[in-house]
This record gives C-alpha cells, sequence and structure tokens, in this order.
C-alpha cells in the first residue's frame, strides 16, 4: 500500500484514484513527479533567464555561473557562509510556510524578524545574566517582540475581519521605519553606523566556525522544522490547522474553533519569523544593525512558495536560496554583475510558482463560490 | 440547398481520461426545433459528450455534423460560430454589469472598440421581444433572482444566433415556479425552431417537457425513445441498468421519547432579515421528520440555527432535554447532532483534503484515533477503508482527494463520517442533491435505517418526492414558520403543495391542525 509509505494522512491526491493495484506505484510516482516538477521547472526557467541577462550584461554566464557556484560551496569558507545565509531563511520560510499552510497570509514575516533582532539585541545588552540563562532569556524576548508585533494582524483578522495579507504588508516598511529609528537615535550605539550597543558576551549564541559567523542557530533551526514536520504529520491540532487552511468553512461545520486557530497561527508564525531576528542578533551581528536583513522575511515567501509549505522542503529551498545570496556577493566582487541579479532569480522564481498559486486561488475562489472548476470537469472522476 | 432535418448528428464519439473513458463510442443526435433530454447518472458522460458538442473537449475519435456540415470544434467559439449555445449549470455572467452588458460581451456592436450601448440596449430589448424573453436590459445583473439570470444566460447564447440551445441542469438552482417558466421557454424556442438538448438527472422534468430522451450510462448511450412512449420507471431502470425502488421500504415508525424540541425559535438571514420567524415543533426518536417548503422560505437558517452555525434570535432549542440553544457546533456534535449540509463541496467536505482526512474530521482528539498527543494513523487510515467499504464508495481509496469522486460517492463520503460518530439526531439537508439515482437509494435507505435504529432523522428537501418517499411527518415551511404538521399518511402532495404556497392550513382540503 504506498500509503503506508507516505508517512501521514497528508498527501492529498488530485490525480484520481487509481483502479487496480497495478496502476498504484505508476500513480504514486506521477504524483511525486507533479509535486516536485513545477519547483524544479521554475528554477529551471529562472536560471535559463538569468543566463540570457548575464549575456545581455557582457558576461559568458557559463563562466557567471561557475563563480556563483564557488562562491556557494567552492570551499570550506563558502560553504560556511551559505550555511550562515540559509539560517535566517529557514526560520522566515518556516515561519511563512506555517502560516500559508493553515490559510494564513503571514507575508509580514520582515517585520517580524525585525522587531525580534532588535528586542533580543537590546535584552542581550541590557540584562546581566550568566551565559546559560541569558541566552534562553534574550531569545524569549526576542520572540516576544515578533509576536507582539505579528498580533497586530492576527487580532485585526480575527476579530475585525481585516484581511491580514493588507495590514501585513504595510505593517513590514514600518517596522523598518521604527527599528530603523530606534537603532539610529534613542538606542544608537556610539559610533559612524546606526547600530545598538553590542550585546553582553553571554548573550551570544555559540559559534561554530572561527572562520565564519556559523552558529548554533542552524541547528535550532534544523531542529524546529523537524518539530513542525511532526506536528503537522501526527498531531490532532497540525491535522485541524490543515484543515482550517484547506477549507475554513468545512473545518467550523466540523467543529473546530477557526477564529482562535487563526490567532494561535499567527503567534506561531510571527515566533518564529522573531526567531530569524534573533539568531541574527545574537548569533551573527551580535547587535542589532539598521538594515541588516537583505530581506530574508520576503525570500520567506519565496522559499515557503518553493517547498510548498512543507517544513523539509523549506531546508532545501532555504538552502538554495542561501546559496544564491553567498554566491551572489562572490559574482558582485569579481563581476559587473551586482548582487541585484540574485533578487532578480528570485523574482522569477516567484513570479512562476505565483502563476500556478494564482491559478489555484482562482479555484479556491471559485469554489468558494459554489462553482466547481469547470462544468466539464464534473464528470471525468468517478 | 435543403436543410437537414437533423440539427446534431454525432455519432461513434470516444473521449478518454488518464483512467476512465467517460465516452465509448456515443452516437447521439437531435431534431431541429425538438426538446431532447439527455439523462444519465453523474458519471455517465453527458457532460463530456455536451463540451464536445460545444468544442471544449476534443474526442478521440467519432465525428459530428450541425445542421448538415461536418463539425470539428476546437474551440467554443468555432461552436458558437456553427450556431451552438450553451448554458451550464452555474451561471458565467459579470454581476457588476448590468443584463445588456453580459449579453453583448465578446460581441459588442459598435465601431472602433467604441461600444455602442444604445444599440446594445435595443438589440437585447428586441431579442428579448422576439423571443417572448422580456429583460430589462439596463438591470445589474447581480440583482437579479436567479431564474432571471438564467434567462440572461439563455439570451445570450441566442444573440450569438445560437440554434442549437444546450442546458445543463438547468433547474437545479431554480424554484417550482421559475422552472415552470423556463419550460415555457422551452417550449417557445422550440416552436420557433431552436433545439433545445436538457441535461438532466430528474425524471420528472424529462417527462414534462422533452420530446424525445436519450439514456446515458457508463459512457455509453443506452437507448433514445420518444418521451411519450416510455415512462419514469423505464427510464430510471436504463440509467441504473436495474429497477429502481421510488418507494423507500419502510416499517411504520415507532416514534419515542422527545428527542429535538424547538420552541419559538427565531433567526435572521445574512441580510439582517428575520428568516425563522417563530418556529415550534418536537420530533421524536425513531422518526424521520421531512421539512417540506419551497426554498428561500426560512429552511436553510432553521438548519443553520440548529446545527449552531447561525445564531438565533429567540427562542429555544432542546436535545435530549438539554438546551442547546447557545452551544457551539462541537458541543452540539458531542450531544449526538449529525449534520449532512446542503452544500457538499464547501461545507461538508474538503474537496482538496484526501477521503482518510475528510473521515477523520470530528473524531482527530478521540481515544482509538490519538494517543499519547499522537495520531494513530494506521487506526485512522484502517477506519477509513473501512468506512468507505461500508458506504460502498466505489473504487475510492483513503487517499485520494475528495475532488476526485462523483457527486454520489462524495455524499457517502459524508454520510461515512456524519453517521459513524453515533448519532442521535440526523439533519439531511437536500441529502441527494447532484446524485445519481443509484446513490439516492442508497442514502434513503441508510437514513431509513439510522431511524430504524432510533435516531431522529430531520429531511430537509426541495424534491417533493423524496419528502413523501421517507417521511413519517411532514412540517411545511411558508415564509418563515410552519405552516403545517401532519402525518405522513395523511397528507397528499395537493396538501402539502397548497400549505407550501401560503394557503392557511385550515382553508386547505385536507390538511388538519399541527400534530
Amino acid at each position: 500500500m504506498i500509503s503506508e509509505s507516505e508517512g501521514g494522512i497528508d498527501t492529498p491526491r488530485t490525480v484520481a484514484a487509481p483502479q487496480a493495484t497495478t496502476d498504484r506505484a505508476a500513480w504514486a510516482l506521477r504524483a511525486a513527479i507533479q509535486g516536485l516538477g513545477r519547483p524544479a521547472l521554475a528554477i529551471l526557467i529562472a536560471g535559463l533567464v538569468g543566463g540570457l541577462i548575464i549575456l545581455l550584461l557582457g558576461n559568458n554566464p557559463l563562466i557567471a555561473y561557475g563563480i556563483l557556484w564557488s562562491g556557494a560551496f567552492g570551499n570550506r569558507i563558502s560553504v560556511y557562509s551559505t550555511l550562515q545565509f540559509t539560517t535566517p531563511l529557514i526560520f522566515t520560510g518556516l515561519a511563512v510556510a506555517f502560516s500559508f499552510r493553515a490559510g494564513i497570509w503571514n507575508i509580514g514575516v520582515e517585520g517580524q524578524m525585525l522587531f525580534g533582532a532588535f528586542f533580543a539585541a537590546e535584552a542581550g545588552y541590557l540584562l546581566r545574566l550568566p551565559a546559560i540563562i541569558h541566552v534562553p532569556v534574550a531569545f524569549l524576548c526576542g520572540i516576544a517582540g515578533a509576536v507582539l508585533w505579528a498580533l497586530i494582524p492576527g487580532l485585526l483578522r480575527a476579530l475585525l475581519g481585516i484581511n491580514e495579507l493588507v495590514v501585513n504588508l504595510m505593517l513590514n516598511p514600518t517596522a523598518l521605519l521604527i527599528t530603523s529609528y530606534l537603532s539610529g537615535y534613542p538606542f544608537k550605539a556610539p559610533g559612524p553606523t546606526n547600530k545598538t550597543y553590542d550585546i553582553q558576551p553571554t548573550a551570544q549564541l555559540p559559534q561554530l566556525t572561527t572562520s565564519s559567523q556559523l552558529n548554533v542557530g542552524i541547528f535550532i533551526a534544523l531542529a524546529l522544522a523537524l518539530v513542525i514536520f511532526a506536528f503537522q504529520m501526527f498531531t490532532a491540532e497540525g491535522y485541524e490547522l490543515k484543515m482550517i487552511g484547506l477549507n475554513p468553512i468545512f473545518a467550523r461545520y466540523g467543529g473546530l474553533n477557526v477564529t482562535r486557530s487563526l490567532i494561535l497561527v499567527m503567534v506561531i508564525s510571527g515566533a518564529i519569523a522573531g526567531m530569524a531576528g534573533v539568531e541574527e542578533a545574537l548569533g551573527v551581528d551580535h547587535a542589532y544593525y539598521d538594515g541588516f536583513s537583505p530581506g530574508y522575511g520576503n525570500q520567506g515567501i519565496a522559499i515557503a512558495m518553493l517547498a510548498k509549505n512543507n517544513p523539509i522542503g523549506v531546508v532545501f529551498a532555504a538552502l538554495l536560496l542561501g546559496a544564491l545570496n553567498s554566491g551572489g556577493q562572490q559574482l558582485q566582487l569579481q563581476t559587473n554583475i551586482t548582487r541585484d541579479f540574485v533578487n532578480l532569480l528570485q523574482a522569477v522564481i516567484i513570479f512562476f510558482l505565483a502563476a500556478e498559486f494564482a491559478v489555484g486561488w482562482y479555484r479556491y475562489q471559485r469554489q468558494a463560490k459554489g462553482v466547481p472548476r469547470a462544468a466539464v470537469a464534473a464528470e471525468e472522476g468517478t | 440547398m435543403m436543410e437537414a432535418t437533423r440539427a446534431i448528428e454525432m455519432q461513434g464519439i470516444v473521449k478518454r481520461f488518464p483512467l476512465v473513458i467517460a465516452n465509448n463510442a456515443v452516437d447521439f443526435s437531435a431534431d431541429r426545433g425538438s426538446i431532447h433530454a439527455l439523462v444519465g447518472e453523474n458519471g455517465a458522460g453527458k457532460t463530456t459528450l455536451m463540451s464536445i458538442l460545444y468544442g471544449l473537449y476534443q474526442p478521440d475519435a467519432g465525428h459530428m455534423q450541425v445542421f448538415g456540415r461536418p463539425a470539428h470544434f476546437t474551440s467554443p467559439r468555432q461552436a458558437i460560430k456553427a450556431g451552438i449555445g450553451m448554458v451550464s449549470q452555474h451561471f458565467r455572467l459579470v454581476p457588476s454589469f448590468t443584463v445588456a452588458e453580459n449579453i453583448i460581451l465578446g460581441q459588442e456592436p459598435g465601431r472602433r472598440g467604441v461600444i455602442d450601448m444604445g444599440r446594445a440596449e435595443r438589440e437585447v430589448r428586441e431579442i428579448g421581444r422576439r423571443f417572448a424573453l422580456p429583460v430589462e436590459p439596463r438591470d445589474l445583473v447581480l440583482n437579479l433572482p436567479v431564474g432571471l439570470q438564467q434567462r440572461v444566460e439563455i439570451l445570450k447564447a441566442l444573440y450569438r444566433q445560437a440554434r442549437v440551445l444546450i442546458l445543463d441542469e438547468p433547474t437545479a438552482v431554480l424554484t417550482p415556479q421559475e422552472t415552470r417558466e423556463l419550460f415555457r421557454t422551452l417550449r417557445q424556442l422550440a416552436e420557433q425552431g431552436t433545439t433545445v438538448v436538457l441535461v438532466t438527472h430528474k425524471l420528472n422534468e424529462v417527462m414534462e417537457v422533452s420530446d424525445r430522451v436519450s439514456v446515458m450510462r457508463g459512457g455509453q448511450m443506452v437507448e433514445t425513445m420518444r418521451t411519450a412512449d416510455t415512462s419514469p420507471a423505464r427510464i430510471a431502470e436504463k440509467m441504473v441498468g436495474r429497477p429502481v425502488l421510488f418507494r423507500v421500504n419502510k416499517d411504520p415508525a415507532v416514534p419515542g421519547a422527545p428527542l429535538l424540541e424547538v420552541h419559538d425559535l427565531r433567526a435572521n438571514s445574512s441580510r439582517g432579515i428575520a428568516a425563522v420567524r417563530g418556529v415550534s415543533f418536537t420530533m421524536r426518536q425513531g422518526e424521520i421528520v421531512g421539512i417540506a417548503g419551497v426554498q428561500g422560505n426560512g429552511q436553510s437558517e432553521l438548519v443553520e440555527v440548529l446545527v449552531g452555525l447561525r445564531p438565533a434570535t429567540g427562542g429555544e432549542i432542546r436535545l435530549h432535554g438539554k438546551v442547546i440553544t447557545n452551544m457551539s457546533t462541537a458541543a452540539r456534535r458531542r450531544n449526538g447532532l449529525a449534520y449532512i449540509p446542503e452544500d457538499r463541496g464547501l461545507v461538508g467536505l474538503s474537496m482538496d483534503a484526501t477521503l482518510s482526512e475528510n473521515l477523520l474530521m470530528g473524531q482527530q482528539r478521540h481515544g482509538p484515533y490519538r494517543q499519547g498527543g499522537r495520531l494513530r494513523l494506521r487506526a485512522i487510515r484502517r477506519r477509513a477503508w473501512q468506512l468507505i467499504g461500508n458506504f460502498d464508495v466505489r473504487g475510492a481509496v483513503p487517499m485520494a482527494s475528495a475532488r476526485s469522486l462523483s457527486g454520489g460517492n462524495q455524499q457517502k463520503i459524508v454520510l461515512a463520517r456524519e453517521l459513524s460518530s453515533g448519532p442521535s439526531l440526523i439533519i439531511a439537508d437536500q441529502p441527494s442533491r447532484g446524485v445519481d439515482i443509484g446513490a439516492i437509494e442508497f442514502v434513503h435507505q441508510t437514513l431509513v435505517r439510522m431511524r430504524n435504529q432510533g435516531c431522529g432523522v430531520l429531511l430537509i428537501s426541495a424534491d417533493l418526492q423524496e419528502i413523501f418517499a421517507l417521511s413519517d411527518r411532514i412540517i411545511v415551511f411558508y415564509h418563515g414558520a410552519v405552516n403545517g404538521d401532519l402525518p405522513a399518511s395523511e397528507a397528499t402532495v395537493e396538501t402539502v403543495g397548497y400549505l407550501m404556497a401560503g394557503v392557511d392550513q385550515v382553508s386547505a382540503p385536507g390538511a388538519r391542525e399541527g400534530a
């Protein structure tokens, strides 16, 4: 039975059920390829479009991609750099994916991350505690800051029905301006850059290497991915959140408290987003640097979409974008191709995934209005 | 050139989908100026055949002629050009546009990209007059009742000079009055030379309006008959391939203790208008109470209040003597409520979730399926297999999506979930809507079996046949209130019809005071 090997009740099929046992293996294979196909295609197309742009800029795409690759995986230092970029991306990807799966559009991860970083940096600087307590306390402070910020769209949606997508979208620049002001004026450390005071050594996340800022945050991120995976696959609560995401009306009819779950999802998603900022503040920068994020939060949206909201998939998608970020730095150093190139690749990937996503959303809307996909499809799947 | 008497001629049409042959060498033809009914269970291939005729699908084999000319449509645009129009079950109108705007959409009169709205409105009025389908061109479609929206759809096809009009389940959304109106329209159109193909699975409609009837089953054309020469029972037999029980076999009810007591219940519609206006009734264990009424008379709102999806504005609901008026849906379910909702696709199922997940809803926190915070996936899957077997959901596997099933099988999944929780009160809202005849029989027998086991069944149905076939007692709704409460044995279709139409229950012939 393939259902046994699927590892859970998790994998819905839009393909019609197979009629005979012999068809099942082929059917499972096709479903798996279908699942991986779109993201892989999106990445491939992005690569081709990127190559074309490099050509137009007067460079050899093969050489440029070679530099990108060696900048990401060429030697030990570049691998460390890739992993360091990957770490916050796992967190932001998980935060977005967790909310998307439950049908909540938390695209405010960037702003929540900024608050997480700022609160963690301040707790790391202001408090005087032994390391064994200081790290967790600063960690939790960061999370608390992010959750408070995430509650704004969460409560507005739950209590007043205001679209969280729009609120989140507006709150991102708001968060950036607020943290920018805080780190530039009231909490600014002396010096030319806009940053807060360095955190106490007791609040620093342990480093894994001497030659990079790679820290234990990556293990926290990986563990978190596993925990979320287990939560979603094996717990009743995970099942309930998934069902709310797939069809909230059905969930309500089934007796679930959709409003409460909605707030809970924003809190958890915000907390995970906060961890991205905490890791950067306590593990990489050891302070809050204004503008430290190259858009980790928004890259998290691309990651969640690439991973189809699967937490394990998030790890791999984050590694891909981490490698692009890391390789992009080398590309900028060695050629006239700026780091924006990485954003471009990302944009193309998102564009193609979003096209698929838009189709799904369109179907959902029609379903919500009680209109099935198309009258013609009604008789296909007996 | 002599015009052929056949409007449509389809021969040997084959259409394969990855796992199913939807049309297997189907022959179909319709005469000019006739009404031709195309009937069959869900999944019989009717819609596929019509989609091929309308250019939405290309057949894998076979050929067609439209008005004597060979036709190969690769898009609806070509089919429309050849004079074929289709009105699908779900309207494709722009609600915020006017009637005229919707009708001319895609074929706007005017020049150099500027629409001549004055001319459009004149043309729309004119075509409405010609076909005796009056509409006001300037009305916004969103303000129109469903029956008029359908008229706009039909006019849209006629505006494109359709000479063959395909209607897919046109009465599914209509009130009885609107249905009568539609049939009158179709007769007129046919008299004026339009060919009408009516896709349906309601046999009384076939008998009422069609000249000929073609029956499909399992992707094949079974037979085409003159309607006058056949009977509903014979058509039904051809549809399912065996005789159907239109009467459900059931013993007399043995009503037990009071189960659901509704007292002076009031509730508002979504628009804030009083929809349930002081409803009182009592139902007992072991009886099926049918709620009859023209749609939109407060039945839907009553159901939503009973299951806890709509707040009551007054009155009281007791289940087993316990007041449940303000309980959450979950708490009501814990107290023995099961609910088969009217809208399967949106409320009763999560279409993109697996059958296993759909069947689990409500049980996920209960003992056998959860242990120490972990779902017991094996037990859940075993139960899914078991329910699929017990409820005869053919060809289904637990990890298939609900969407992949036919309407009848989807309904069986809903029944399986709702009835396996050991309910004492089952609220079944239009339980056989959009379900094929074989599955209707199954649904009915299941409900009767539950009633024999002592459950109370509250049946809400727009289909009087269903009400009469199942109910032990019939409550008639009119204008948000009970306008008659009578034992099924004493009720006649005429009496109930009068009561549904709002005739005072005392003056309605044969009606008694509420039981």
